[in-house]
């Protein structure tokens, strides 16, 4: 009782387990999690193509439609894109792409009912790094706390410590997107007379960096007054494969202004 | 003097370890990403309700050793504070060790209902005491939810802990 007692008095004063002995601790136990997770993912997709059975004509219909938007969108996509290229070119302005580091399925959650984190497949050896940005196909999910060689924890934007900077797609306006340890985020530090509306998206603005822009975060579900809660447009709920982006957040000590004297 | 020295669990040969590797099993299980995958407020506290119902039915083969040892794996593992698991599977075998004689021989929904009470109580201590490290009153609703998804879950993962207990002691 004294041990856990310590412990805790250990994480009250800020000095727990360094994350490296958890990272470490996890790639321990990811060969079970990733042989245990395969039977619970055949059965998880059994019972979805059952239920998606009797639903299956009409979901046909609906994705031929869906195709044929999507094929005049890539032309009108790829020709913008083209474009863009050729402007980006002639103005000498950098790329903005963001490679992946590594693909991977999440084999585990954690922390419990005050933290949202995930497990994931992938650590230094595939070239993560703590705070790389994860995203999966429909938007940013989080950023990596912990690297261990072979797994790596992602803290997921509804952790009531993530706070991301984003920007308000229609306006361009900056705030933040902070977790409450619920399905839902809120939208904090909005300029004042800024008209949000539902439905409005908000992309990572870039700033602080660490997350690269324009990176689709959440959507704009409820506004009462100054309080605007969102909901996160990655696939929180159902997360299975993430992709973690090979981007190098700007170290502290880069955005802190130089101590006089230091400078040349 | 040797004999004197190996822990209890060690003389009923394998099935003295049964509890404690099945209470290892439910740590893993409490990883796994059920259901909804990240938000894990939904998955029950299997190794408190394992604890309990071992402790419970043979206190000898669940000591103060393997209830720290396996609180010691839920806090490295899922990423909690350390050293909270380790005080709540500690608390609840001072709880059953001290009740055990009022409850004991008594049906399942008497266990059910002394469960559902104890594990209240010692939710309500995880929240402060995670209140505390993080330095911010935490809401608490989160946390009383999984404590009645946690307090429903006994009957069924008792059972089941039943069988086992048939079966391999």
């Amino acid at each position: 009782m004294l041990v856990a007692i310590a412990l805790l008095t250990f994480e009250w004063v800020g000095s727990g387990v360094p994350h490296q002995i958890r990272a470490y601790a996890n790639d321990v136990v990811a060969p079970v999690l990733r042989v245990l997770e395969q039977p619970i993912r055949a059965v998880q997709a059994g019972l979805e193509r059952i239920a998606g059975v009797s639903d299956i004509y009409l979901e046909n219909e609906t994705l031929r439609d869906e195709n044929d938007r999507l094929r005049q969108w890539r032309e009108a996509a790829m020709q913008l894109s083209r474009e863009n290229e050729r402007l980006r070119g002639m103005l000498k302005v950098p790329g903005r792409e963001v490679p992946p580091a590594a693909t991977t399925r999440v084999i585990g959650v954690g922390g419990g009912a005050f933290e949202r984190s995930v497990l994931i497949g992938a650590g230094s050896a595939d070239d993560v790094k703590r705070g790389s940005p994860v995203v999966d196909e429909t938007g940013v999910v989080g950023r990596v706390i912990q690297v261990g060689r072979w797994t790596s924890r992602v803290l997921l934007l509804t952790d009531i410590n993530s706070r991301v900077p984003v920007r308000l797609e229609r306006t361009g306006d900056l705030a933040i997107a902070e977790g409450q340890n619920e399905s839902l985020l809120r939208l904090r530090f909005l300029p004042q007379g800024v008209q949000v509306k539902e439905g409005d998206r908000l992309l990572t603005s870039g700033h602080g960096g660490a997350f690269p822009p324009d990176l689709p975060v959440a959507r704009v579900v409820d506004v009462v007054d100054d309080f605007v809660l969102l909901e996160p447009l990655g696939l929180l709920g159902k997360l299975d494969y993430v992709r973690v982006m090979a981007y190098e957040p700007v170290p502290e000590e880069a955005t802190q202004p130089e101590a006089p004297g230091e400078g040349n | 003097m040797n004999a004197a020295r190996r822990p209890a669990m060690a003389s009923f040969g394998f099935a003295g370890f049964v509890p404690l590797i099945a209470c290892f099993v439910m740590v893993i299980l409490m990883m796994l990403p059920l259901g909804t995958g990240a938000a894990n407020i939904a998955m029950p506290n299997l190794v408190l309700i394992g604890v309990f119902y071992w402790l419970s039915s043979r206190p000898i083969l669940m000591p103060y050793g393997a209830c720290a040892v396996l609180g010691f794996f839920l806090d490295l593992w899922l990423d909690v504070p350390m050293g909270l698991n380790m005080v709540l599977l500690l608390l609840t075998r001072l709880f059953v060790l001290n009740q055990l004689k009022h409850y004991k021989g008594r049906s399942r929904l008497v266990h059910w209902v002394i469960f559902a009470v104890l594990s209240f109580g010692l939710y309500l201590l995880s929240w402060l005491l995670i209140s505390l490290v993080y330095g911010t009153m935490l809401p608490p609703e989160p946390l009383a939810l999984q404590w009645v998804i946690t307090a429903f879950s006994y009957a069924p993962v008792g059972f089941v802990l039943g069988r086992l207990r048939r079966v391999a002691m």
